[in-house]
């Protein structure tokens, strides 16, 4: 399986002396969607923002189309658009200008900010000032900033949170957009009928290590017919609702 | 190159939409104003009272501004998440750095600039004010030491994790090279032999950027005869055909150690994550 276009290979990563990813062993395909799920803390961000060149791992690698961060960063950078969580805008700059200035840092243009901004809906509001946006439409900008480049590998760390259902529906279509177009995907979620919906592989992480991996059958024939939501339950645990 | 005027460009765009950059020119060009209302009755040529004034008054406040405004600018750009998402680009740090560096370059030259100019009009117009020489004069020592503290400034927001530490560590650095220098200076020359003395003060003067620049230009504005014997070799060369460029020079490498050193710690950080 060398020809993976993902992988991090007994990937363990320290901070302050503390574990927070154990050894992760994990692979993705081109064209293929991962989601990454579990509890608060479980390193699932972690893992996302050493495979965006974020962070170091302490040991392992990481390698994207063959490529690992360490032998060419910019190149490693060509190939993936990342979505961050917690992100604040610059006041003062208008969605339009945001993202014209990430595209000219990938050698586009403003032709292509207007077709991504069409696509997640913000082509009537690119004037203004994006710090005044509601939660959901800074992640549909941070959303069209990783489609920019259209770059084989897409990371994203909790793409769906504050998007309302219209633009769930919106997204879910887009990524599997591109997955069709051969674009790998691996994201982040506390949202299982997402990564239900969305993954083609589903792992489950817990303190840092990889506690379940399978597609949404292999997981249905372990877990039932809950599938995910059984699992999730048999894995952390769910709260007497009473 | 390309990378370097995208993220001037960007800085310039926030750096001219930020209203502290408006409240640091209205006060910059208020003071000026008040200056050449006091000074409105005679014309000043050269090194004088109304020129030191002003010379003092741009000491005070624009490394403050420069400082401020610099540190501010970087350690936003960690708290925002803005040079996070950076690393996932294919960018270098010297452009960010770099790039940074030019774009608040001239937010602060411009708001000089205004300050200078509005008044030199106002000046022209009631018919006092300025010879035009010492006008320049005094503008090229504003460029310089907001040149030089922009410098100090990247180096500060490098180091500094947030807005807070960044302000702590920008004022302590006003303080130190602008308010108390003088009393420092005095006080480690007096502890000194006194074979000491003069390669210390060239010693501690290089490593002021305030003090050398302020010495460039009283010597330049033909005020030399007034800083004392300890300076009496300065006069000399700062008055020499290699005066300027040898300023410049120096300028240039202290602005150029301080980019270096950011540089240096941002890598770390990247490479080390």
């Amino acid at each position: 399986m060398a020809d993976r276009f993902v992988r991090f290979d007994a990937v363990h990563k320290e901070f302050h002396g503390k574990t927070v990813i154990g050894d992760v062993h994990l692979q993705a395909d081109s064209g293929e969607v991962v989601a990454l799920c579990g509890g608060n803390g479980a390193g699932k961000s972690t893992l996302l923002r050493m495979l965006a060149g974020i962070i170091r791992p302490t040991s392992g690698t990481i390698t994207v189309g063959g490529l690992r961060w360490e032998d060419d960063r910019r190149k490693y950078a060509e190939q993936l658009g990342y979505m961050p969580d917690d992100y604040r805008f610059s006041a003062g700059l208008t969605a339009m200008e945001t993202m014209l200035f990430w595209a000219k840092l990938r050698g586009l243009g403003a032709a292509r900010v207007r077709e991504v901004l069409e696509l997640v809906g913000l082509s009537d509001t690119g004037h203004k000032p994006v710090a005044s946006f509601s939660k959901g439409m800074r992640q549909r900008v941070l959303f069209a900033q990783s489609l920019l480049a259209k770059p084989p590998l897409i990371v994203m760390d909790e793409p769906t949170n504050g998007l309302d259902p219209y633009w769930m529906g919106s997204f879910v279509k887009l990524v599997r957009q591109a997955a069709a177009d051969g674009q790998t995907i691996l994201f982040s979620t506390h949202q299982l009928q997402i990564a239900e919906v969305l993954a083609d592989r589903i792992v489950f992480l817990r303190d840092g290590n990889v506690v379940l991996d399978g597609t949404k059958a292999e997981i249905r024939e372990q877990f039932g017919e809950k599938g995910l939501q059984e699992a999730y339950g048999s894995i952390f645990g769910l709260p007497d609702m009473g | 190159m390309r990378d370097i005027a995208n993220v001037a460009s960007r800085e310039m765009k926030i750096g001219f939409r930020n209203p502290w950059a408006y409240t640091f020119m209205a006060l910059f060009t208020l003071f000026m104003f008040s200056l050449l209302l006091i000074n409105a009755q005679g014309y000043v040529n050269g090194y004088s009272g109304a020129s030191s004034t002003m010379l003092n008054l741009a000491l005070y406040l624009l490394p403050l501004m420069a400082l401020m405004l610099g540190s501010f600018s970087l350690t936003g750009e960690k708290e925002e998440g803005n040079w996070e998402l950076l690393t996932t680009y294919p960018l270098t740090t010297f452009s960010f750095l770099f790039g940074k560096y030019l774009g608040l370059a001239v937010v602060l030259l411009v708001i000089v600039a205004f300050g200078f100019g509005l008044s030199g009009v106002v000046g022209w117009l009631i018919g006092g004010g300025f010879e035009f020489a010492t006008y320049w004069r005094l503008l090229v020592f504003a460029i310089s030491v907001s040149l030089y503290f922009l410098g100090a400034a990247m180096l500060i927001g490098t180091l500094a994790r947030n807005r807070w530490q960044a302000l702590t560590a920008s004022v302590a650095v006003w303080f130190f090279l602008i308010i108390a220098w003088p009393s420092v200076l005095i006080a480690v020359l007096g502890m000194l032999p006194y074979m000491w003395i003069k390669p210390a003060v060239t010693v501690l003067t290089f490593l002021n950027p305030a003090e050398l620049t302020r010495l460039y230009t009283v010597v330049q504005l033909g005020g030399g005869s007034t800083l004392g014997p300890e300076y009496y070799e300065w006069v000399g060369w700062i008055r020499s055909a290699w005066g300027s460029p040898v300023f410049w020079g120096i300028m240039i490498l202290w602005v150029g150690v301080s980019l270096a050193i950011s540089y240096l710690v941002w890598e770390r950080g990247r490479g080390h994550g």
